[in-house]
């Protein structure tokens, strides 16, 4: 007869974090962190070595945080967050999560840290890759290449503030895609508030719309940007909270 | 006994269904209680309250002692599952699996290796689930439920889905459980043949209503000794049965007459045949009935079913 007995040590939000990280490994959700500053970079580099004369970093590195907000952000948004989900829905490991001593808003709370960290890696991949791209430009046409001094400063500060801003929306998809186990709700979602931020951009209500907050904050009046800012971060603050409680809450169809 | 699992007027209702009705269920520690009822008796509704995935809309369930509802955590530090639905990342291989779980419950590094060992998955660890078969999924998910070594093990279906072999060597598995790693064992199952090699005790449940539970020893040796009479001519066998005192039922093409509880069986059985070789009955077959599961599950689940 076994005499074999364990402890359990008390559960930490921080073991949750852990074992979030540890199944993004090998996965699709590190691939597309990757892939995404890249295409923006390659996108960048094609674009300036059309031009004959000397662009500016202020137009180069503005032309990419504009191409990361108006669309790479919402789609890789909806994308990492739906990859993050189907992770569990997809192997239905739900039941099982849910029924360990483990407190659920911990479960919930690591795939709301994990897609945030997410965000931040790839616009931290965007910030070094971005800039190489002006500079592969210039060694490659040197009649294009930048003639001016950098404000990387500058450019992180905005960058910055798009993933603020982009608080709600991240909240907002994470929750559709959690919320149902087939991805289409969360898909439909995320190509529907992208489309209609690209089609409705100078909308006087587009500023409280999540999927526009980030853009906002290349908007040339401060206080609109401001007011997109406390929207998306200050709403997505409350949107994170809300979903954490609901998910907990909530019981999972067999 | 004390129980490991116990429940008091437990019941759940989905819209107008009622899938659980007052179930009042006793699992005594260190049993392997065999859970049986057709597929939508409410098993696995059941099982889900016990795990504290349902709230329930009355009653109580108590895992070792502690009410579910009031106190879901530490019920479920007592109790590991294994659920229909398996749950493995299949990118990852069987060690990395069980360690997920493993770190989420704070165990030590060894408890997956241990596991492992128990279930003779460690040659197969460091293989990708997603190229496992069916039965070294259900291995590796009795593992995972057996990690922290909990006092009670829920197994929904350990065998759906397994081919003969895999149901063998699950048998052999959940037998010895209790001895080994002292444990009380749950196991829900349609399947009436697995639960009667493996189970000490049962439940059976009808329309969401536990109709029958007890030692499964003892509850077969409740059950009416009989005798089946092959013959050619059925009705006249038992009108000649019932005028002679026995109580008589048709089954298929022989007929089952059954013995007094007062009466010594081979006597009884000896004096049917007398009478009804007298009365010119041809007798092809005559032998004693097998007091089997399926005859608790079938007097229990049809009066329910009438």
């Amino acid at each position: 007869m076994s005499t074999h007995t364990c402890v359990f040590a008390p559960p930490r939000l921080r073991t949750a974090l852990a074992v979030e990280a540890y199944k993004l490994r090998r996965s699709l959700a590190l691939l597309l962190a990757a892939i995404a500053p890249l295409l923006i970079a390659v996108f960048m580099f094609f674009n300036l070595t059309r031009f004959d004369k000397p662009g500016s970093w202020a137009m180069a590195l503005q032309s990419s945080a504009a191409i990361w907000a108006f669309f790479m952000l919402p789609m890789c948004t909806t994308a990492l967050t739906a990859l993050m989900a189907q992770a569990e829905h997809g192997p239905r490991t739900w039941e099982h999560l849910r029924a360990l001593p483990v407190p659920r808003w911990h479960l919930y709370a690591a795939k709301a840290i994990c897609a945030l960290a997410m965000v931040v890696l790839i616009s931290l991949l965007l910030a070094v890759l971005a800039p190489l791209a002006v500079l592969a430009a210039g060694w490659a046409k040197p009649a294009a290449a930048v003639a001016d001094a950098p404000d990387f400063a500058a450019y992180l500060l905005l960058l910055g503030r798009i993933f603020l801003a982009a608080w709600l929306m991240v909240a907002v998809q994470l929750w559709m895609a959690l919320r149902h186990a087939s991805f289409v709700p969360a898909l439909a979602l995320g190509i529907g508030g992208t489309f209609f931020a690209v089609v409705a951009t100078s909308a006087k209500v587009g500023v409280l719309m999540p999927w526009q907050t980030p853009v906002n904050q290349l908007a040339s009046d401060p206080s609109r940007a401001a007011l997109a800012l406390a929207v998306g971060f200050f709403g997505g603050c409350a949107a994170f909270t809300l979903m954490l409680w609901r998910m907990s809450r909530r019981e999972m169809p067999a | 006994m004390s129980s490991a699992i116990e429940t008091r007027g437990l019941s759940r209702r989905f819209g107008d269904r009622l899938a659980v009705d007052r179930i009042d269920m006793h699992v005594p520690e260190r049993s392997i209680y065999g859970f049986l009822g057709r597929n939508g008796a409410g098993k696995t509704t059941t099982i889900r309250l016990l795990l504290g995935l349902l709230r329930p809309d009355a009653g109580q369930a108590r895992i070792a002692g502690i009410d579910v509802a009031r106190n879901r955590m530490a019920a479920a530090r007592k109790v590991g599952a294994l659920l229909e639905a398996q749950g493995f990342h299949p990118h990852l291989n069987g060690r990395e699996n069980l360690d997920l779980s493993r770190r989420l419950l704070g165990l030590p590094a060894t408890e997956v290796e241990r596991v492992l060992e128990v279930v003779e998955m460690t040659p197969h660890a460091r293989r990708r689930v997603g190229d496992y078969s069916l039965g070294m999924r259900q291995r590796l998910g009795l593992a995972r439920a057996m990690l922290g070594a909990p006092p009670v093990l829920v197994l929904d279906e350990p065998t759906n889905g397994l081919d003969p072999e895999g149901i063998a060597d699950m048998r052999r598995f959940l037998r010895a459980l209790p001895e080994r790693t002292n444990a009380t064992v749950l196991l829900s199952s349609h399947l009436l043949g697995e639960i009667e090699q493996t189970a000490t005790h049962v439940g059976i449940l009808s329309q969401g209503r536990l109709v029958l539970e007890g030692a499964l020893a003892d509850l077969k040796a409740g059950l009416a000794a009989a005798v089946e009479v092959g013959t050619d001519a059925p009705e006249r066998a038992m009108a000649i049965a019932s005028a002679h005192g026995f109580e008589v039922e048709r089954a298929d093409e022989a007929v089952v007459v059954y013995i007094a509880a007062d009466e010594e069986p081979r006597d009884a059985t000896a004096a049917l045949n007398r009478a009804l070789c007298a009365a010119g009955v041809r007798v092809h077959a005559l032998a004693p009935r097998q007091c089997s599961l399926e005859t608790l599950y079938r007097n229990a689940a049809q009066p329910a079913l009438a």
